[in-house]
């Protein structure tokens, strides 16, 4: 096993069907594997939205990878995918501390945390009750977002499990995952933070990473 | 590509081969008048537009309601309202459902009236309320899809002894009629609002099918013991058959539109009921997914329209004479072979196949995909078709002949295939026998019926709903084994291993 700089977590979201297809060229590029999740997409047109149909099925690619692997990736998936275009989807990388259970490669206990280089780009992930999101997602465009990309989740704090008959419950969530421009993402976060009473307990969590190299997105 | 697009692109796919097909049976063996084929094509056409409509409308609206009222059912806590709600919904869907009325019509008339409309429609649906409040409190109390069929199958198989061969096939075709376009995909999200609230990951997968097939296994014993109260014997009555004389090109579509557009409304108005009902007392929805439900029943209503006149207009008389005209030719090979074929492509074209397959996919994460369902469904419905021609052909063969080896069949590869595609493959059952298939096909083999001397247009008639209702179980069975001994994990190679710092 060779050591490495440092990890990536290369994420890709496309249109449904696609998923697969990109962890097949991601992996002719080195990548070892790869996780593909379902998720909906919202697109930016108002006929649409008001016809109900503004959801698009997506899918989203998760894959690990040391820098050099992943740099040659996302570059080799944007000529194919060519995300430059409209529609075909984003691709994005957020620094990763450690990984274990793979092989892609050791880390180098380096204390020096080396971080983003010159973050344009930050994902901010928000977990709300299910039936929320698209409050989310409307308050994040009010805010100056160009859309986002909703998962089904499931899952709860400490207190909120129960059971109904002979099932365990654990409540519906949706994950809200919006990249924004780091001039904008202030703005945004503060919206959300605001419409949702996110600072209140029980309305659901924000989280902020940098984006490391992100292809596809366009103001 | 925005969400219609992709849809219509879908949909335009999955009619272009029956398409096809007819147009190659036009310039082979069995040549249409010329407004006929025109009738065909507008039809497709209809289909086309309407399905990809239905579809959206069902996405957004139908499944939303269903999903909503599965939760809130489960959220009760109580058995009482998941059993009181599970025999309304029950009965109420069923008794709206259009494909019943026409099947207990026939029923009235072939029994010369021993046998009401109305007391076929209302056993049906008595017998579907209490599955289906069974199944729902299955889903509450985890008890294992495998047994519940098993035992309601074992039910049909002593009720059956009893009864006579006709009311057999009519029984097994009940099941078929009342699992139509609408109700498969509101029973099913119906139970899948209650199994996305499990934490257990793997039976909230597998406890989201399975609903659709104990309501429908329902209907064959609604069926079947009222023939059994009612001593009904053979049957007296005759169906009328009527050649398809029309040569008039538009008037077909216009002519069929108070009466679909009635059916439609029929079957739509409990759901929509329902809705209002449960909205305004307990859902109480924000403005938002309010507006997104609305849309999605006005487009429920008008795809299911456009579809349904499609059918019945451009679809019905072109099944009737190509099974006339290729029963008519000297080789009965023809025949079996076309049959399988149209089988085969129809089944691509079915509304609920669309809601299924989709669902399955979202549910599994896109691991068992779309297309290889639809193979495995096309597989089955083709065999389940081409065997019915057998039988329309060889008068010696009987109903039973074929579902008692068949039903045997699927309920022992129950304990072999994952149980996901225990759920998944019965419910395909009565996915796969919607109203493509009910008017299509069962033209086709009435055109044939009628070539064919000593066929009897109705005993043969009913019947083959129940064949394509139970052959898809065993081809997705089958499916689910292979999936099994594929997805076994290779697993790193030892050298690989030993190779390791």
């Amino acid at each position: 096993m060779k050591n490495c700089a440092s990890l990536e977590l290369i994420s890709v979201i496309v249109n449904f069907g696609t998923g697969s297809k990109v962890l097949a060229e991601a992996k002719r590029s080195g990548i070892t594997g790869g996780t593909v999740l379902l998720a909906k997409g919202t697109i930016n047109s108002n006929l649409l939205d008001f016809l109900g149909l503004s959801d698009q099925r997506k899918e989203m690619v998760l894959m690990v990878a040391d820098k050099e692997t992943a740099d040659r990736t996302l570059e080799k998936l944007n000529e194919v995918f060519a995300f430059a275009k409209p529609h075909h989807g984003i691709a994005f990388t957020l620094p990763v501390s450690s990984i274990i259970g793979s092989s892609v490669c050791k880390i180098d206990e380096k204390e020096d945390d080396k971080g983003v280089e010159t973050a344009m780009y930050q994902a901010i992930t928000v977990i709300v009750d299910k039936g929320k999101a698209e409050d989310v997602i409307d308050a994040a465009k009010s805010a100056g977002s160009s859309g986002g990309t909703i998962i089904n989740a499931r899952g709860s704090g400490i207190h909120e499990t129960s059971k109904l008959f002979s099932m365990e419950i654990e409540p519906e969530k949706e994950i809200v995952l919006i990249l924004a421009n780091n001039t904008k993402s202030e703005a945004i976060i503060a919206e959300i933070r605001e419409k949702l009473k996110i600072e209140e307990p029980g309305n659901g969590i924000i989280y902020i990473q940098n984006v490391n190299k992100a292809y596809g997105l366009y103001e | 590509m925005n969400a219609f697009t992709t849809k219509f692109r879908e949909v335009a796919f999955a009619v272009l081969p029956i398409t096809l097909i007819v147009l190659i049976l036009n310039f082979t063996i069995a040549p249409l008048e010329i407004h006929f084929i025109i009738r065909f094509f507008i039809g497709a056409l209809l289909i086309t537009i309407g399905l990809t409509v239905f579809l959206l409308g069902v996405d957004i609206g139908i499944t939303e309601i269903g999903k909503h009222l599965g939760s809130v059912i489960a959220k009760s806590n109580r058995i009482l309202v998941v059993v009181i709600a599970g025999l309304i919904l029950g009965f109420i869907i069923s008794a709206a459902e259009p494909d019943l009325h026409v099947l207990a019509g026939q029923v009235e008339s072939v029994t010369a009236g021993l046998v009401s409309k109305l007391s076929i429609i209302i056993t049906v649906s008595l017998g579907i309320a209490f599955m289906l409040a069974l199944g729902l409190v299955r889903i509450v109390f985890n008890i294992p899809l495998h047994k519940v069929l098993s035992i309601s199958y074992l039910v049909i198989l002593v009720l059956a002894v009893f009864t006579s061969s006709e009311f057999l096939a009519i029984a097994f075709d009940a099941s078929g009629s009342t699992t139509g376009a609408l109700t498969v995909p509101f029973i099913m999200a119906l139970a899948l609002g209650i199994t996305v609230l499990k934490k257990d990951s793997k039976a909230s997968e597998k406890d989201s099918f399975g609903l659709v097939a104990i309501a429908s296994a329902g209907a064959i014993m609604g069926v079947l013991i009222m023939s059994i109260i009612a001593k009904t014997g053979t049957l007296t009555g005759e169906l009328e058959y009527s050649d398809p004389v029309s040569t008039h090109i538009l008037l077909p579509f216009i002519e069929k539109l108070p009466k679909v557009t009635y059916e439609v409304f029929l079957s739509l108005l409990p759901i929509i009921v329902i809705f209002i009902v449960f909205q305004i007392f307990s859902f109480k929805l924000h403005k938002r997914p309010l507006r997104k439900i609305i849309v999605g029943l006005v487009f429920t209503f008008f795809g299911l329209i456009l579809f349904f006149i499609g059918v019945n207009a451009g679809f019905l008389d072109a099944g009737k004479i190509i099974g006339n005209k290729i029963a008519s030719l000297e080789n009965k090979s023809y025949f079996i072979i076309t049959g399988f074929a149209l089988g085969f492509v129809t089944v691509l074209a079915e509304p609920a196949v669309y809601v299924l397959t989709q669902q399955v996919e979202d549910i599994t994460s896109g691991y068992i995909k779309r297309k290889t369902i639809m193979a495995a469904l096309s597989l089955g419905v083709g065999v389940a078709v081409a065997l019915s021609m057998v039988r329309i052909l060889v008068p010696g063969i009987k109903l039973w002949h074929y579902l008692l080896p068949c039903y045997l069949i699927a309920l022992s590869l129950n304990f072999f295939t994952p149980k996901l595609f225990t759920g998944i493959s019965f419910d395909a059952g009565g996915v796969a026998s919607g109203p493509m298939t009910a008017t299509f096909i069962m033209a086709y083999s009435q055109g044939a019926a009628n070539a064919i001397a000593g066929a009897n247009v109705l005993a043969d008639g009913f019947g083959m709903i129940a064949m394509v209702a139970v052959m898809p179980i065993i081809t997705l069975q089958l499916l689910g084994l292979i999936y099994k001994i594929k997805s076994r994990k290779g697993g790193l190679k030892k050298d690989e291993k030993l190779r390791q710092p």
